[in-house]
């Protein structure tokens, strides 16, 4: 769907009914809305320009309870990844709600989903599905100690791999010490600092997991370094280390067969979630064929992880997108539409720093140090109906159009001027 | 999950050091140095902090370390310090003999106040100026005891150590200013706003610190409905409040 409004029309909104809404949100939930979606969590700053609850949604916008329309480049923070109510996906999972969903024998859909997974994800002899990327992640974590027998888990400093209390921190609320010691901890692309971490942990790792690339938060996103990922691959292989990709957040945006296949190595065990099922809620953990005892043998499971619902329409949403070819059609848009918000930019004396994977942009402006001129812009965008945000990668959806980026561009010039004209002290 | 050693820290530096602002905010505080000789007494922790506080024309004035001081107060170990505070033990000066009757009237009476501040009695809060020195006590006590966590708890050095140099401005609007100022992972609290803040936390009135001081109301629901601003380096903010959080268990 094209963008209709014009230039004329993007005026600040009001959020009179989202407001009210979360007064009655904060009397019976935790903090009104919890989590990445919400005002705390989400960054919203300040909170009065954001839209609290949506109505509805189609394609790549969505409406708030206010009526706003907002063209959402967080796609639901990812699983909107062909666009909202996309038909082909709703109608797979509309006609297998007639059929069947939650049963006390799981659906012949889940084997049909399994096929696809093994047959499209590259590295996969096997899939394990559940719903969210937690679960995958918290699954990966005991198979590889399983198969092991060792208690140490290396991760990349600045990462998200869930909620799980093993991937929280000694600072985190309701996390003990004891929960994150067997945490390793190293940067990004440095393999030298992974060589003596794994030399003096020697025979006690059981897992290095990481995303395919640091797109961690408040910061530049990093893509690896040229070879980066062979030679953990080799040292992983060399230390019987299991390989653990978190592909949560960006599976099939960059590589329908994966991102380690993107990146040209295997993973041992590979994490999908967002972009699986087009909203429908359901995630996979795929895993080599010598992983596949020592998954069988986990106590992990969970009420709704086998309906079959989400199984119908994760088969029409992998189909869709190789049929589309997503991940160029997401890496071209994404291209086009950080080269156009650049150059509105630097049309206004901004240094918009862009960083990360096109289909996954990250945005920084880079005149101050503190993030204040980024916030404001973010602000300014939401506030004229483009929803980004200052602290979290982007995505691109499949029913975006160049027509919605030639207007993103155009809002973000009037965002870029509003910001200039708050802030003469900073040019 | 707190430590002596902590404690005392916080003990010198975020509660006797909030003499400082006493002395600046209560006129009976002032009157009982006022016309008086300056007096200093400096306090010396075995393995702990060593501060001197001075008193002189109605002001209260800390610095760090042991400087020439009129009475001097060792304390053989951080327990024995964090003891004084809670009033079980009784400190003996290695100096000062012949001043001993300003530590025993004075000083008593100045923390006395100070204690009646930081631990209000809620008929005392009814009273608005009561109610606004004693939130703003708490203020500077929390923003102080921010950097001592920061950089002695083994959990509040872990938060201090994903934070970026620069200065965070924590403020309540209207109200008390302070900067936590951060460089190569050690915190110091200035009792004063930055003049360039890299982040910023603000409090939208004295009401809602002192809500939030005493546990009345959530800091994640006032982010949300914008009673709590944020701005910056965000990342700068949430480390402070994962060591914010250790604050409560430490001034318990």
């Amino acid at each position: 769907m094209a963008a209709k409004k014009s230039k004329k029309d993007s005026v600040h909104y009001n959020h009179k009914k989202s407001q009210e809404w979360f007064k009655r949100a904060v009397n019976v939930i935790p903090s009104g809305i919890y989590g990445h979606l919400g005002p705390a969590e989400g960054l919203w700053i300040p909170p009065t320009s954001w839209p609290y609850f949506a109505e509805r949604a189609e394609g790549s916008y969505f409406w708030d309870v206010d009526g706003n329309k907002y063209l959402d480049y967080m796609c639901a923070y990812g699983p909107n990844v062909l666009g909202y109510n996309d038909p082909d996906v709703n109608a797979a999972a509309i006609a297998q709600a007639s059929i069947a969903n939650c049963t006390t024998t799981p659906s012949y859909k889940m084997v049909e989903f399994a096929e696809l997974m093994v047959d499209t994800v590259a590295s996969a002899d096997w899939a394990f599905f559940a719903k969210n990327g937690n679960d995958t992640t918290q699954a990966a974590i005991m198979c590889a100690r399983y198969h092991t027998h060792k208690k140490k888990i290396i991760f990349v400093n600045g990462f998200y791999h869930g909620v799980s209390m093993w991937t929280q921190k000694i600072d985190y609320p309701g996390v003990l010490p004891e929960d994150v010691a067997n945490n390793l901890y190293v940067d990004f692309n440095d393999i030298p600092a992974l060589e003596k971490l794994i030399a003096e942990n020697e025979g006690e790792i059981a897992a290095f997991i990481a995303t395919p690339y640091m797109h961690g938060n408040f910061l530049d996103n990093e893509t690896p370094e040229a070879g980066y990922w062979q030679k953990v691959r080799k040292l992983c292989t060399e230390k019987g280390i299991v390989l653990i990709v978190d592909d949560v957040r960006a599976g099939f945006r960059l590589d329908l067969a994966g991102s380690d296949h993107y990146y040209g190595f295997e993973a041992d065990l590979i994490c999908f979630c967002k972009a699986l099922a087009n909203g429908w809620n359901v995630s996979c953990l795929c895993g080599k064929d010598f992983l596949k005892s020592a998954m069988s043998g986990l106590s992990y499971t969970g009420s709704y992880w086998m309906s079959a619902i989400p199984f119908a329409a994760g088969i029409a949403c992998i189909e869709k997108m190789k049929k589309l070819n997503t991940p160029a059609l997401f890496r071209d848009l994404g291209t086009k539409l950080t080269t156009g918000l650049k150059a509105a930019a630097e049309n206004n004396g901004f240094d918009l720093v862009v960083s990360g994977e096109p289909a996954l942009f990250y945005l920084r402006i880079a005149n101050d140090d503190s993030l204040f001129l980024h916030q404001d812009w973010v602000q300014e965008m939401v506030s004229r109906g483009i929803f980004i945000t200052s602290h979290h990668n982007h995505f691109i959806n499949a029913s975006l159009t160049e027509d919605d980026i030639k207007y993103t561009c155009e809002v973000a010039d009037e965002a870029f001027k509003a910001v200039r004209k708050r802030h003469p002290e900073a040019f | 999950m707190t430590d002596a050693k902590t404690l005392a820290y916080i003990n010198m530096y975020a509660i006797f050091g909030s003499l400082e602002n006493l002395c600046a905010l209560d006129s009976d505080a002032r009157a009982l140095l006022t016309n008086k000789k300056p007096i200093s007494i400096g306090i010396e922790v075995k393995d702990g902090p060593a501060a001197t506080l001075t008193f002189k024309n109605g002001r209260c004035r800390m610095e760090d370390g042991i400087a020439p001081c009129d009475i001097k107060l060792p304390f053989s170990s951080c327990e024995k310090f964090n003891g004084m505070i809670d009033g079980t033990v009784t400190p003996i000066p290695s100096k000062g003999f012949t001043h001993i009757g300003f530590l025993l009237r004075d000083f008593i009476k100045l923390t006395d106040l100070l204690s009646r501040y930081l631990r209000p009695e809620p008929e005392d809060l009814m009273d608005e100026r009561f109610f606004n020195i004693s939130t703003s006590l708490m203020f500077y006590t929390i923003s102080v005891a921010i950097a001592q966590i920061g950089n002695n708890d083994e959990i509040g050095k872990f938060s201090a150590h994903h934070m970026v140099d620069g200065d965070i401005l924590l403020s309540i609007k209207n109200g008390p200013k302070a900067t936590i100022s951060v460089k190569n992972h050690r915190l110091l609290t200035i009792k004063k706003a930055p003049e360039k803040p890299r982040a910023l936390m603000e409090f939208s009135s004295m009401k809602l610190a002192r809500d939030l001081f005493d546990g009345k109301v959530n800091s994640v629901a006032c982010v949300g409905d914008g009673s709590i601003a944020m701005g910056g380096m965000i990342s700068m903010v949430d480390n402070m409040n994962r060591i914010l959080d250790l604050v409560g268990l430490y001034l318990a």
